[in-house]
């Protein structure tokens, strides 16, 4: 009983800390910043954490549909780009999701998260692309 | 006793629950997901395909053609929409050693060479009079374009293979760790003469239309397996292992591919 309560006890204190730093570094200059006291803002932000809760029980329409209303409310709102851009990607629609991270990315140009989104879908898209160009040198012969 | 035990347990419970709640409400969270990437071919025209057969070149004990039409009907049956003609075809044209010595092409070729040379036209290489006749059957579109009517119109896929066991002996460096008086370690290079073979098989595909005979898409893959001289390896589990290896990249041109990834979402 007692090894469990404590390592419960050290389980939690990690988990805390861990969340600790996690919203210490959403604090820090790159990361995304809340959404504007605007009504417009406000909506766009609720939009988009439904969003997220959605995907991640795997309602990706749903959430696609969630991040491009958030867009919508407020063009300035970069994790809802971000999002739109996993959404797009995961749906094969490469230019898309070309448009939405880079958007994301100007709107918020030093987050690791979305930087990092967007090298990962760099290499898949690039991928794509070279699969494309050697299908259409084919046709050409 | 009981109760302050039960406390401790009670506290250490709420502070895990907090750490978790907080986790999954964090800043971000991340998600993993199949990015779809399209075939490189769009087949959409074609509900079947024929797997014809293949020109080949080897000097093995191995039936290239049959073992290489029999793996691909295998694969795209199970991963590919379009269905599998189950019909064998005439071979194409072997051009083994032994082969070309039996049907006096050998022979022809060494006559036109000595003819070139003597004309002052240079030497022509025997493998690049391989290939432009393995060409001429291969764009041949009067004979797919009859094979295709046979068949109503499948999409075929033929090509050509290749299959050789080759010398690979040569000086390759080698780098060990060794412990001097002191017990220190210290890299100690060398380089060492290693007798090994190799066999390398090449394959080019052609996409063929039934319908028109034309080649619409081709590609070509060459993959190769290092052996020690001493180590056993026979030339059939080699072409096996060769194959496994060219199959992915096979297939990505008939069939869509998926890539798995993890990427981040953001509260």
């Amino acid at each position: 009983m007692h090894r469990l309560t404590t390592s419960l006890r050290t389980f939690g204190m990690l988990a805390v800390a861990i969340c600790l730093i996690g919203g210490s570094a959403a604090a820090q200059p790159g990361a995304a910043p809340a959404t504007s006291g605007s009504g417009g803002g406000e909506r766009s932000g609720r939009e988009n954490s439904f969003g997220v809760e959605v995907a991640s029980k795997g309602l990706w329409k749903e959430a696609a549909y969630r991040w491009e209303k958030a867009v919508e409310l407020d063009p300035q709102n970069p994790k809802a780009y971000n999002n739109l851009g996993v959404a797009y990607e995961r749906s094969g629609k490469f230019e898309e999701a070309l448009d939405a991270y880079e958007t994301a990315l100007e709107l918020l140009p030093g987050n690791e998260q979305i930087r990092q989104n967007y090298e990962l879908f760099r290499e898949a898209y690039e991928r794509k692309r070279r699969k494309d160009r050697d299908a259409a040198r084919s046709r050409r012969r | 006793m009981g109760l302050s035990r039960y406390r401790r347990f009670a506290s250490g419970a709420a502070l895990s629950l907090f750490g978790f709640t907080a986790c999954t409400v964090g800043p971000y969270v991340e998600v993993p997901i199949e990015i779809p990437i399209d075939a490189k071919l769009d087949l959409s025209e074609y509900g079947r395909v024929l797997v014809g057969s293949f020109v080949t070149q080897t000097n093995e004990n191995l039936d290239l053609d049959s073992e290489t039409s029999r793996l691909l009907r295998n694969q795209l049956r199970l991963n590919s929409r379009l269905a599998v003609i189950e019909a064998e075809v005439e071979p194409l044209g072997d051009f083994s050693d032994a082969a070309l010595e039996a049907s006096g092409l050998a022979e022809q070729f060494d006559d036109m060479a000595a003819e070139a040379v003597a004309i002052g036209d240079g030497e022509i290489s025997r493998q690049e009079w391989i290939d432009l006749e393995q060409d001429k059957l291969l764009e041949d579109e009067d004979y797919w374009r009859q094979l295709g009517e046979e068949f109503e119109e499948p999409l075929i896929i033929s090509g050509r293979l290749r299959f050789a066991a080759e010398e690979r002996s040569g000086f390759s460096r080698r780098d060990r760790y060794v412990r001097d008086s002191f017990n220190r370690p210290r890299l100690v290079r060398s380089t060492q003469f290693q007798e090994r073979n190799a066999y390398t098989l090449t394959a080019e595909f052609y996409f063929i239309d039934g319908a028109s005979g034309r080649t619409i898409h081709r590609e070509r893959f060459t993959e190769e397996v290092i052996f020690g001289r001493d180590e056993e390896s026979s030339g059939l589990s080699s072409y096996f292992e060769l194959m496994d290896r060219i199959l992915p990249n096979f297939l990505s041109v008939v069939t869509p591919q998926t890539f798995r990834g993890t990427r981040i979402l953001l509260r």
